[in-house]
């Protein structure tokens, strides 16, 4: 939080302060300070001021009780104080989806601590079941949640559509995340020698190898959580060294690409079509993309991907034409 | 000179204790660090007001007798919640789950602040929900039962919203569309411009309506065609994942080789073709004849590099 914070900010911080030493009477300054994302003198001015304010005519009866040592705050503030306040709409909306989140996770106690405060802030706040998050439960989510808590390592048994093909490989897992509504898995792939991000949902089997994780999971380090690698605020896909841009034009009835996945910008053609450049690190992946597209898009671009398309639509023509591959 | 904070303060503390509603002189003589008078201190007193209200404190203008027509106070039902009696373990579980939920800004630890709940830290987000600038907005709307008005796909919509959902990664609003006199499902990402929002309880729908049957789970059932049966085969590689996604029940058949048929009972065949597809060459559409037929004349096309011409 920068120092110079606007007045309206300050006030909303001032309050929680308040509230919090109002309920609970003395607080160390370092502990509360952190708490606020301050530093101890921030937060010692700050209560200074707000030993000044009270009510008219502000003789000290009539001023906050509030008294700061460099050790501790100690504070004679009254119930009123005290009292939860009013949420704004972002704000409600925010703890209510917080909550929710935590529910959806499969195995998460219906009757628990979280489902019993959730049950008295939704009759304060009057809206029961109206906000629902689904969040999913692939086969081995169980599994690996499992596996990260306990730190034990495991053998993978994963599905990669970019290479489209089915492998087996020893994993440390650290952390299963969930990001865009789907769950995946962070660990460390003795097969890849690095990091790596695996769908959960694409996980054909797990099992413990005996042995526990070697590498040091993102716990380990220190800073924020977002500082650290696969933080789930890093995007999903994000491009390696290796791709390739693809151009794409598209008319009306592929234009659902440009929310359906991350691009690299958008352009109109003169005929009215849309042109999307998309990273493309799997070609297994990009021919997939290009029959959901079928007859509404067209590769520009680079040459060696102009006829993935056409190609990849006769490879699976030749299946369907095929005699007795499917039908018996 | 008074630090604005101070004041803003004192504000807060004089206009939340009177019960009655006091003119801006009242105000300016009690609270210290207003101008004199006249239009600076006029001005003052609504840039206070609205810093205020951007903080979710309402102060409400109520007419008065006198010559400035005008009182201000602070209702205590406005400003306060009622008591929500949180035990600590259910406050934790409050704190934890702010700190583990990613929303891209900072409204839970706020709403938390103003809870009085201790903020905890060091806690790793294990969940990114994407939150959309009109999902608050349209949040307050379904949890006041009142109606909403935006634009969609080029159409203006009135709705009564019932839920506000997730799922796929997309944020959903389901509602009764008060026009088509139907259940609708819009993606809150594809408004366009900002929802307005009605009166309180201007939201009516009939009693049948069930917002949570509303969102379909599967993306072709997510369509209003007639029920088509169709039988897709998926290659053994493929067939544990898929039988996963679509459950036991839907397993019509399975091979020797360990490949599997499933039946999906389809309302949008365009949504189907997709789902097929993304499975590459591990599987084909066996049956009805008119769906099979339907996808090799979509491969047909893809392979020569026919554009369709609207």
């Amino acid at each position: 939080m920068p120092a110079r914070a606007d007045a309206g900010h300050r006030l909303h911080r001032l309050l929680a302060v308040l509230t919090c030493l109002a309920r609970q009477g003395r607080a160390p300054v370092a502990e509360l300070a952190e708490r606020f994302g301050l530093s101890p003198d921030e937060l010692i001015a700050d209560l200074e001021l707000a030993a000044c304010c009270g009510l008219p005519p502000y003789t000290p009866d009539q001023l906050m009780e509030i008294m700061v040592d460099e050790q501790e705050v100690v504070a004679n503030l009254g119930p009123e104080l005290a009292r939860p306040r009013r949420l704004t709409a972002a704000e409600g909306f925010a703890l209510a989806t917080a909550a929710r989140a935590i529910e959806a996770v499969p195995g998460a106690d219906p009757e628990g601590s979280l489902a019993r405060g959730l049950d008295k802030l939704e009759a304060v706040l009057g809206d029961r079941d109206r906000l629902r998050i689904d969040l999913g439960e692939p086969p081995y989510l169980a599994e690996l949640r499992h596996a990260v808590a306990t730190g034990a390592q495991i053998e993978l048994g994963y599905y990669s559509v970019s290479s489209d093909e089915e492998s087996l490989r020893v994993v440390d897992p650290l952390s299963v995340v969930v990001i865009d509504g789907r769950w995946y898995m962070d660990g460390y792939c003795h097969r890849a020698g690095d990091m790596r991000r695996f769908r959960v949902d694409r996980v054909l089997s797990v099992r413990l190898t005996g042995e526990q994780v070697t590498q040091g999971g993102p716990d380990a380090g220190s800073g924020t959580p977002d500082e650290r690698s696969g933080g789930v605020s890093e995007a999903a896909f994000v491009p390696g060294p290796d791709a390739v841009v693809a151009r794409v034009a598209v008319d009306d009835g592929g234009l659902w690409l440009t929310d359906a996945l991350p691009n690299l910008g958008v352009d109109e053609l003169a005929d009215g079509r849309t042109v999307i450049r998309l990273a493309v690190a799997s070609t297994v992946w990009f021919d997939r993309l290009l029959l959901r597209l079928g007859p509404h898009a067209e590769v520009l671009g680079p040459p060696e991907l102009v006829a993935s398309g056409r190609l990849a639509a006769a490879r699976l023509l030749d299946r369907y034409r095929g005699s007795g591959t499917g039908r018996s | 000179m008074v630090d604005r904070l101070e004041r803003l303060t004192d504000l807060v503390l004089v206009l939340l204790r009177d019960e009655r509603p006091k003119p801006l002189r009242e105000i300016a003589a009690e609270v210290p660090g207003y101008p004199a008078e006249g239009e600076a201190r006029r001005q003052a007193f609504e840039r206070d007001k609205r810093t205020l209200r951007d903080g979710g404190v309402e102060v409400t203008a109520v007419p008065i007798d006198g010559r400035e027509q005008a009182g201000y106070i602070i209702r205590p039902d406005d400003f306060y919640l009622p008591a929500l009696d949180l035990a600590p373990d259910e406050q934790a579980a409050l704190n934890l789950a702010v700190a583990g939920v990613h929303l891209g800004d900072p409204s839970g630890r706020d709403a938390l602040w103003r809870l009085g709940l201790p903020a905890s830290a060091g806690v790793r987000p294990f969940a990114d929900l994407a939150a959309l600038p009109a999902l608050p907005v349209l949040y307050d709307a379904v949890r006041r039962r009142a109606a909403v008005t935006f634009h969609y796909r080029g159409d203006e919509r009135h709705v009564a919203p019932a839920l506000l959902r997730f799922r796929g990664g997309w944020w959903y609003l389901v509602g009764f569309d008060l026009d088509k006199e139907a259940s609708r499902t819009f993606r809150v990402d594809r408004m366009e411009g900002s929802a307005t929002v009605g009166e309180p309880g201007s939201a009516e729908m009939p009693d049948s309506f069930d917002p949570a049957a509303a969102l379909p789970e599967e993306p072709w059932r997510m369509g209003e065609e007639e029920v088509v049966g169709v039988d897709v085969l998926v290659d053994a590689g493929l067939a544990p994942l898929v039988v996963a996604e679509v459950g036991e029940a839907k397993v019509c058949d399975r091979r020797a080789d360990g490949a599997v048929v499933v039946r999906l009972e389809v309302t949008n065949i365009a949504a189907l073709r997709s789902w097929v597809l993304e499975l590459g060459e591990h599987a084909e559409v066996l049956a009805p004849d008119s769906v099979r037929r339907a996808m090799v004349s979509w491969l047909e096309a893809t392979a020569a590099g026919a554009r369709v011409v609207d």
